[in-house]
């Protein structure tokens, strides 16, 4: 029995079911399914003008598709009220590409925010909290810095802290090795791996950085104008057959477009020779 | 595409721009009871403060030397005609009234305006673009609460005292002028001023402060949420914002002074 299989019989947190979205006659996401299993990691990969943009923000409810469903824990946040998302959305942190700390807090204080608004725990309590989720993820020592003195790779640190600050079972990174060196991303795919292991939380990841999703993911999916071109687990998808997952996988480039522009210029040459 | 097209292309976009400020003032309103010190949550307070410095305090000196250079230059104009009829005791009338009901207000939008609006779009901008907006959101948290609100009560509370404040810098300007030119006292300038102002011209200039308050704050934040892509749309709003407010400010002020004299209200007793 192979890990997909061992997934699929255990229950969606995230099943996305028949999701289009179109902006103008741009397709976007062209019917899009995908399920994410407890306690898995799903990396998402796509390039850019995949779509996977438009898909996470569907996701996290910050937009909504044309068609389709999104149930997050077996709640459909495409047709529920605003208390019911806000409900769903207690459940799942973000860490967003540029961490989105806010800048007049300090790291502390970005931390505790969620645990101030939205629970009603003591202030000791709080502190408690704080310090062991920057405690997770390694920076014990820099909640009372504020964001703007944090390194890029400190700074993803830091939101994923927050983004657990309330204990939630689905963690979602986008880009989470987005404009860091290959030392520091590696440290953060291992912070990745640290939390399924340790707190069993289901993990979406959405990236096009190949190396770091094929040494994080239990299964990989693959977004190609607007479609999900391809779902297995990591070594079924490494030998997929797709061309476009091929070429994705050896880095070829599309036809590039400055030779096409070069064959028009020659020809333009070539044909206003022929009016002289 | 056609004459008729683009009217009706730009028709549509004042339209939408309308509609948009409107649910964005209402939802705001709803939220301002909450910003409260004793009857809100109490946390939102200490934002609302920090606001009030960054909006209000710090404009004093720029909108205070603004209106004081407005008043010498009104009284030195308007001296040089009334001096002719041998009426220049007129220019306090003409000072204190021009400033209460017009100058003041209008002198201390526009400084706000090209400081705070500015500042509310960029700031709202940068956060639109750095995703923390959206990190709100998922965190369940209300950006209109958490950001927009703050910033409006700011203003509110602070605009109003701000144009007072430029508003007495004006009228002192006058009595600069007239303490130069004809040794007048302190104390009979100021009796004059207070015979010169009715009660309804103090009531106008609160109005008009409210009004533009509204006015800065919500088209800045408006032009700050709108931002879509990356750090150089920050720019374009932010000219936008100023762009926009400057405009609104003054149409409003035509709009509110064209009432008040329709109504019969500027009669001078």
């Amino acid at each position: 029995m192979t890990t997909s299989d061992a997934a699929k019989s255990s229950e969606a947190v995230i099943s996305i079911r028949e999701v289009s979205m179109s902006y103008g006659a741009r397709q976007v996401l062209d019917r899009v399914d995908l399920d994410v299993y407890r306690g898995e990691i799903l990396v998402l990969l796509g390039g850019s003008g995949s779509g996977k943009t438009t898909l996470l923000k569907q996701i996290l409810g910050l937009a909504q598709p044309e068609t389709g469903s999104i149930a997050l824990n077996g709640v459909d946040i495409t047709r529920c009220s605003q208390s019911e998302l806000g409900a769903v959305r207690r459940r799942i942190g973000v860490a967003f590409q540029g961490g989105a700390l806010f800048n007049s807090l300090s790291v502390a204080d970005n931390v505790a925010l969620p645990l101030r608004e939205l629970t009603q725990l003591a202030d000791s309590t709080i502190k408690l909290t704080v310090w062991m989720k920057l405690m997770a993820v390694g920076l014990s020592d820099a909640g009372s810095l504020y964001p703007p003195e944090l390194s890029g790779g400190m700074r993803k640190r830091a939101a994923v802290a927050r983004a657990m600050a309330l204990d939630p079972e689905i963690l979602i990174f986008d880009e989470p090795s987005a404009g860091l060196d290959p030392i520091v991303s590696a440290g953060l795919d291992e912070l990745i791996l640290f939390l399924k292991r340790s707190f069993g939380m289901t993990i979406l990841v959405v990236t096009h950085e190949l190396k770091s999703a094929f040494h994080i993911a239990d299964r990989v999916a693959m977004l190609y104008r607007g479609r999900v071109i391809a779902v297995d687990t990591k070594e079924r998808f490494a030998g997929n057959a797709h061309p476009r997952i091929r070429q994705f996988l050896d880095r070829q480039p599309d036809a590039a477009p400055g030779v096409a522009a070069e064959e028009f210029i020659a020809s333009f040459l070539r044909g206003s020779k022929d009016d002289y | 595409m056609t004459f008729l097209e683009q009217v009706g292309q730009a028709a549509v976009v004042r339209v939408e721009d309308a509609g948009a400020f409107t649910i964005q003032f209402w939802s705001v309103l709803r939220k301002l009871p909450r910003m409260l010190p004793i009857v809100g949550t109490g946390t939102r307070w200490r934002s609302v403060v920090q606001q009030m410095l960054a909006i209000g305090a710090s404009a004093l000196p720029m909108s205070g030397t603004m209106a004081l250079c407005t008043g010498f230059i009104l009284a030195l104009q308007s001296a040089s005609e009334l001096r002719r009829f041998g009426a220049l005791e007129f220019v306090v009338d003409l000072v204190a009234i021009g400033f209460t009901r017009e100058l003041g207000p209008l002198i201390t939008a526009l400084s706000v305006s090209g400081r705070s609006a500015s500042a509310i779009s960029a700031e709202i901008g940068t956060m639109v673009v750095t995703e923390e907006i959206d990190a709100l959101r998922v965190m369940g948290l209300d950006p209109v609460e958490f950001i927009l609100a703050p910033k409006y009560l700011a203003a509110l509370i602070t605009i109003p005292c701000l144009t007072i404040l430029s508003t007495l810098c004006g009228i002192f300007a006058g009595y600069l002028f007239l303490a130069l030119s004809m040794d007048m006292s302190l104390r009979i300038y100021f009796q004059a001023v207070a015979e010169a102002i009715l009660l309804r011209d103090v009531a106008f200039l609160l109005v008009k402060s409210l009004v533009f308050a509204t006015i800065i704050v919500q088209v800045g934040c408006l032009e700050g949420l709108r931002v879509r892509g990356g750090p150089e749309a920050v720019g374009h709003s932010t000219t936008a914002a100023v762009v926009k407010s400057t405009f609104l400010v003054i149409f409003a002020d035509l709009l509110a002074t064209a009432i008040f004299y329709l109504m019969g209200w500027s009669s001078v007793k």
